[in-house]
């Protein structure tokens, strides 16, 4: 077990964390450069970019789009908020950055840290919740849709019980395996499921805008390839 | 004659059923070398969440609550065949697995679905990703069109757009087309004693006119108030006899249509060494040129694209055109037409006109950029087959927002938002409601001091002039 933990927290550990990173960077290097290509094929290069800036502030800080159905929208927001918040700032994980990267983030208070967990783990499951309860969004959602915030949830509660041991009924090093196992496995999947929005979001505003800047021999282009230059409509 | 019963909701012409999804997707494939949909492609079906946050936007999922029109369920149609096809897991997949295969039946479903898309992208502002699902639709439905599933409506009239001889969606020949200006010129005198004039092939004149055509046969008052404005404003203005109609189907169904048809326009505009591009009350022809104009036809070089309603707020605004105030009594609200209103171009400018001279406006709520839309755009209002679901489905909440306002005159600057409006108050019982154009109203509250002539003076006129 300890030899299991240890290799779970060391060598696959820095594995996950270095396959999500150059995953994320791929998708973000690969995604300005089809902006940067689109915006240079455009016939009209004309690009507000302004709007584009506040639109995407808007959705990274969406305050103004809570109005919106709010229900779901502040139990999302609570959600994300919880999942960014609570990994990156736990003490105990700031002893981990400061041995393993050398340097380490401001910690939150542990109580602090207690009810974000509980948050995060409840916004999780209603989540959860909400989307299966509806046949509309059952008909859109895909396997991933439901078993990814499964496994999320999963480092947040083995986290909780971890210090909590007074009531969890395993012991210690089992749920610190279960906790560090599952966060790299979820390390491995954010590249290559829905969760790479965590680097995409900031592009979104911009690649959809780009689609609509056609290149300017686009259409005819089109035509020759399928052989349709002459031919009437 | 009578149409034989369509495989989808629309009618189509006839075409060849033979190895369609490899025809498909080989159009796909020519359109995503060529064009940028890929890039956004690829970062939708990696970003896609499926919240479905969306639903609760699009009117035509409000009115049915059927999934199938939940704007993200349409667009996994499409996601779903550039992951297999398109992608490389996708295809590792393919060759591994049992996967996802492209079929006639798939084929069908999505040409049904986007076809019931009023392509608003009212969604888009609410997508946490982003996903303008409007981009998906328009890029589906040209895919769909190289394989020739396209609406006949809409084909039909771009044929003749494109290759009639007439060169307009209406078929209307230019001597009819005279004939129609030469009658508005003499109403223009007879009600309101104003010598406007719509001049034809004019060279160098600032403003090159191009309204959906289809006003010149259904829009008199708005084509009139359009002359009287710019009459009274001393605008430099002129109608081409070679190409006069701004309506571009293109942006409806194909890229190639929409480079061709903006094309001629930026044509008929060079030839009459016009500056620039005037289009008239009608919002997907607005879109079309403002946007596509400079794609197309040289970027910045292209001649600059005005809407006459802005050109209408400026002279408001400049005070060479006078209105009079609270001339308009009765109740008016304004119904914001999605291809202008969407990204913010054209909302307050005709609100100000209105203003100037409605004594009881009201808004409607939401309203702008967040509006409803008429549940005819996309091009459906041309389908004339689909009007149950155009105005019981797609209209139905555009026709609550009417009734809550409690407006005897509805403002539509557009002419597919028009026919539509007209048809959805008919259909939920709203007939005491005018859908009327912008410019209908403002020519009935123009102060007209110093421009009137009395007829009998102006035949005079005549007579010594000839």
């Amino acid at each position: 077990m300890d030899q299991m933990l240890e290799f779970a927290r060391g060598p696959l550990f820095r594995f996950s964390i270095l396959f999500m990173i150059l995953g994320l960077l791929r998708h973000l290097i690969l995604t300005i450069i089809a902006i940067t290509k689109g915006i240079r094929s455009a016939g009209d290069k004309n690009i507000n970019y302004k709007n584009l800036f506040i639109d995407t502030l808007g959705w990274i800080l969406p305050f103004k789009k809570m109005s919106e159905r709010m229900l779901f929208s502040i139990t999302s927001f609570l959600f994300h908020i919880g999942v960014i918040l609570t990994p990156l700032f736990l003490f105990s994980h700031n002893q981990l950055w400061k041995r393993g990267l050398g340097f380490s983030l401001p910690s939150m208070n542990q109580s602090i840290a207690n009810v974000l967990t509980i948050v995060t783990i409840i916004a999780i499951y209603a989540l959860i919740i909400a989307r299966a309860s509806s046949k509309d969004s059952r008909a859109i959602s895909r396997l991933q849709d439901f078993l990814l915030p499964v496994i999320i949830s999963i480092p947040f509660i083995t986290g909780y019980l971890a210090s909590h041991m007074q009531i969890n009924p395993f012991t210690y090093k089992a749920t610190m395996l279960l906790h560090v196992m599952s966060s790299n496995f979820i390390f491995i999947l954010i590249p290559i499921t829905k969760l790479s929005h965590i680097v995409l979001l900031p592009t979104t505003q911009f690649i959809a805008e780009v689609g609509w800047h056609f290149p300017a021999d686009s259409g005819k282009n089109v035509a020759t390839a399928l052989n349709k230059e002459n031919v009437p409509i | 004659m009578t149409q034989k019963k369509s495989r989808y909701n629309y009618y189509t012409e006839d075409f060849d059923l033979s190895n369609r999804p490899e025809r498909f997707l080989r159009a796909f494939a020519a359109i995503l070398q060529h064009t940028n949909y890929g890039y956004v492609l690829d970062t939708y079906i990696r970003t896609s969440t499926k919240c479905s946050r969306c639903a609760t936007t699009c009117p035509v999922f409000q009115s049915t609550g059927d999934y199938h029109h939940i704007p993200c369920y349409r667009s996994e149609l499409l996601f779903k065949i550039y992951r297999r096809y398109f992608t490389f897991s996708g295809l590792l997949k393919g060759r591994l697995t049992n996967a996802f295969k492209l079929t006639d039946e798939y084929l069908d479903e999505l040409a049904d679905a986007v076809y019931q898309c009023t392509a608003c992208r009212r969604c888009k502002s609410a997508c946490p990703m982003g996903i303008d699902h409007g981009l998906v639709t328009h890029l589906a439905r040209w895919a769909l069109s190289e394989i020739d599933i396209i609406p006949k409506a809409l084909l039909v009239a771009t044929r003749e757009q494109l290759e009639g001889k007439t060169k307009n969606t209406s078929a209307i020949p230019v001597p009819a087309l005279k004939d129609t200006c030469e009658f508005l010129e003499e109403e223009l005198m007879d009600i309101f004693h104003l010598p406007a004039k719509f001049p034809f092939d004019v060279e160098g004149a600032e403003y090159v006119f191009f309204p959906a055509v289809s006003d010149y046969l259904l829009e008199p008052d708005t084509l009139m108030g359009n002359a009287a404005v710019m009459h009274v404003t001393n605008g430099s203005w002129t109608i081409g006899t070679g190409f006069f109609d701004g309506i571009n189907y293109g942006l409806f169904y194909s890229d190639r249509m929409l480079d061709r048809i903006v094309s001629n326009v930026v044509q008929e505009t060079i030839r009459l060494k016009g500056k620039k591009i005037l289009i008239g009350e009608c919002g997907h022809a607005s879109r079309s040129a403002k946007f596509f104009v400079p794609t197309f036809c040289g970027g910045d070089k292209a001649p600059p694209v005005v809407n006459i309603m802005e050109y209408t707020h400026k002279c408001l605004k400049d005070g060479t055109l006078k209105l009079i105030p609270d001339s308009i009594k009765e109740r008016v609200t304004y119904h914001d037409p999605c291809n202008i209103a969407r990204s913010g171009w054209i909302i307050n400018q005709p609100r100000e006109i209105l203003e100037a001279i409605c004594s009881d406006f009201v808004d409607m709520s939401p309203m702008g950029k967040n509006n409803y839309c008429c549940g005819g755009g996309g091009g459906t209002v041309s389908i004339d087959e689909i009007r149950q679901f155009r105005t019981g489905i797609g209209g139905k909440t555009k026709a609550d927002q009417i009734k809550k306002t409690g407006a005897k005159y509805l403002v539509a600057p557009c002419a597919n938002c028009k026919k539509q409006l007209a048809e959805v108050c008919e259909d939920h019982g709203l007939e005491d409601v005018e859908v009327v154009g912008l410019h209908d109203l403002i020519i009935k509250s123009m102060d007209l001091t110093g421009f009137t002539v009395e007829t009998e003076e102006e035949e005079v006129d005549n007579g010594s002039d000839a």
